[in-house]
């Protein structure tokens, strides 16, 4: 199960089961130290790992960070 | 002038074969999962060694155990900043234990293992790094994997 910042990658890969939150490279499992959407991402990534049954798919999770570079 | 070298050929760049998908069941209730973390983002205790940023497919077992600010990154393949503020965006083991605490999972694994992504020597990553962490893993009853990476 994994937390793509990059969906088409994790694709191509052969990924099973992979969840997608709006998220840059280095920062996949949320905003640094926004504990909140950290653990939201966590706690619906487990979820889409006991609920997904059709390999391949990606579920997109409504998060967001854009980083300030 | 023509840019194709082979007429019908669909790409003349290497793209590399998707490999089959490894698909394993779920069979048991999520509150009763033990849970690791595995991570391509180079994470690892301040006292173990470096990757090699260069290209690198060696493992770093991660104790849970360690603090945050026992842990550092070394990978020279995406913008460390967010990470090095703060551990838990590529490796939120802090995130893991308070869903063990709110009972969502069973608990968390003893050890997380760390590598390096985007480089390397593929087949070592795929024939040795890997197993090696699956059958790690699989000695630790550990249930389930969250990975960051890609």
């Amino acid at each position: 199960m994994i937390i793509a910042a990059l969906p088409p990658v994790v694709r191509q890969t052969g990924t099973p089961r992979a969840t997608a939150p709006l998220v840059p490279m280095g920062a996949n499992a949320g905003a640094p130290h926004d504990v909140a959407m950290q653990y939201a991402i966590y706690k619906e990534s487990l979820e889409f790992l006991r609920d997904c049954e059709t390999p391949g798919k990606i579920q997109a999770l409504n998060y967001e960070y854009v980083a300030k570079v | 002038m023509s840019y194709t070298a082979i007429k019908g050929l669909q790409s003349e760049i290497f793209v590399p074969v998707t490999p089959p998908m490894v698909w394993t069941p779920v069979t048991k209730p999520m509150n009763e999962w033990i849970v690791a973390i595995a991570t391509a983002a180079g994470v690892h205790g301040v006292d173990q060694e470096r990757f090699n940023l260069s290209g690198d497919f060696t493992y770093r077992a991660v104790r849970d155990s360690y603090k945050p600010e026992e842990l550092m990154v070394s990978h020279g393949g995406y913008d460390n900043s967010d990470v090095n503020k703060d551990i838990n965006c590529m490796f939120p083991y802090e995130r893991l234990h308070e869903l063990a605490a709110d009972g969502v999972i069973k608990g968390v694994a003893p050890t997380h293992y760390c590598f390096m992504g985007g480089g390397g020597n593929q087949e070592k990553f795929k024939n040795e790094t890997g197993p090696a962490i699956a059958q790690n893993l699989k000695e630790e009853g550990v249930d389930a994997v969250l990975m960051t990476a890609g």
